[in-house]
């Protein structure tokens, strides 16, 4: 099985497109934005809604590995994911825009909003929410670049069957992000 | 700015002549920069904010190949400028990284100031007739190149013409702008005297 290379350069780019991508999503007719594709599907905001919920988890973790790690002087270098986080990390990517393994989301990762009172300062305060939350995860790749990030490991949000080195964590959220860009794509038609 | 960093960024522009007035104008236009080595002054996905004279430092400017490698495409150092020009002036999401090698400072404009110089003062246009010829002259000749020389023909042409600051630089940047492997620039640079 070929290796996963992880660069922090990569999810930077990868990131900054996703970013781009909701920025432009944010300028949508709130209809557009509040409107499923049938009735058990979540609409746009539901989506953003969950990824809020979803990185939420993360930031006390990543802030408390953050005061553990050494610095390093030799700038950021490659990470070769482990076998376990690899098959995790690959059980979220989208390849060629499909979302594979479609999975049902556990309960404390459901944005649960009422859609029916889903008003545009709602709306814009969940965009809001997530372009804070993401600017923490852009800061915490940044910033991952000056320490040595092989020795702290944090427990992934669906709890110790899986836990991260950081650069494994960036991946597996990238591609939680990818998959629900494309999941948003759908919803859009 | 002081007056000694203002001349260096004066002698970059030799084609313009400003009054007094105009200068003090020009200068307050630019606003210093600093960087710490291996801080990305641009990311690739996001737009290029300004135009950069160097004032320290070395800087690469790189994108990202499929297998997510590093190609380096060029550097900039003391003196040149620097920047993702392209993104900068199409105000589109650079496709390349730009990278402080080095402890970096750097004299920035904006998009909006740099227009306006234009405007304001023609002699530009003439520096940028220049410039602009330069960097077409410099790009076709890497182009050549990268397609007629060997390895250690680019790598003695290179030696030739680069300035110190860069000969010290994390030999990866280096071997992947001369298009050649680490351990193929390694070779050279042990072996080949230019």
């Amino acid at each position: 099985m070929a290796s996963l290379i992880l660069t922090s350069e990569n999810q930077i780019q990868r990131l900054n497109h996703i970013l781009h991508k909701v920025k432009s999503l944010q300028e949508l007719d709130a209809s557009r934005l509040t409107t499923p594709p049938h009735s058990k599907a979540w609409n746009v905001v539901e989506v953003i809604a969950h990824l809020n919920i979803a990185y939420g988890i993360y930031i006390p973790k990543l802030d408390e590995a953050f005061t553990k790690l050494p610095d390093v002087d030799f700038g950021a270098s490659e990470f070769k994911a482990r076998a376990w986080q690899k098959i995790v990390i690959a059980g979220q990517r989208p390849k060629n825009g499909v979302r594979k393994w479609k999975m049902k989301t556990l309960k404390r990762f459901e944005p649960l909003l009422d859609n029916q009172s889903l008003t545009q300062e709602k709306i814009d305060a969940i965009f809001e929410v997530f372009f804070e939350r993401h600017a923490h995860l852009k800061e915490a790749i940044l910033k991952s670049r000056n320490k040595d990030v092989t020795q702290v490991k944090i427990t992934s949000a669906i709890g110790p069957i899986v836990n991260f080195y950081l650069p494994e964590c960036f991946e597996f959220l990238l591609c939680h992000l990818e998959r629900h860009m494309v999941q948003i794509d759908e919803i859009l038609g | 700015m002081n007056d000694e960093t203002f001349l260096s960024l004066k002698a970059f522009f030799p084609q313009v002549t400003l009054t007094e007035k105009e200068e003090h104008h020009f200068k307050s236009l630019w606003s210093v920069k600093t960087f710490n080595q291996y801080d990305l002054i641009t990311e690739a996905g996001n737009i290029e904010r300004y135009f950069y004279f160097v004032l320290e430092g070395v800087q690469a400017i790189y994108i990202l190949n499929e297998k997510g490698e590093k190609v380096v495409l060029g550097f900039s150092y003391s003196g040149s400028p620097s920047g993702v020009f392209d993104s900068f002036i199409n105000k589109q999401p650079s496709y390349t990284f730009l990278e402080a090698l080095k402890p970096s400072q750097m004299l920035a404009i904006s998009f909006k100031d740099y227009q306006d110089v234009f405007e304001k003062y023609p002699g530009f246009y003439k520096w940028g007739h220049e410039f602009f010829q330069q960097i077409l002259f410099g790009r076709l000749s890497r182009e050549v190149e990268l397609l007629t020389l060997s390895a250690e023909q680019r790598y003695i042409a290179f030696m030739q013409r680069c300035p110190e600051e860069l000969k010290v630089i994390p030999q990866k940047y280096l071997a992947s702008y001369l298009n050649m492997k680490p351990e193929t620039f390694s070779r050279l640079r042990s072996g080949t005297s230019y």
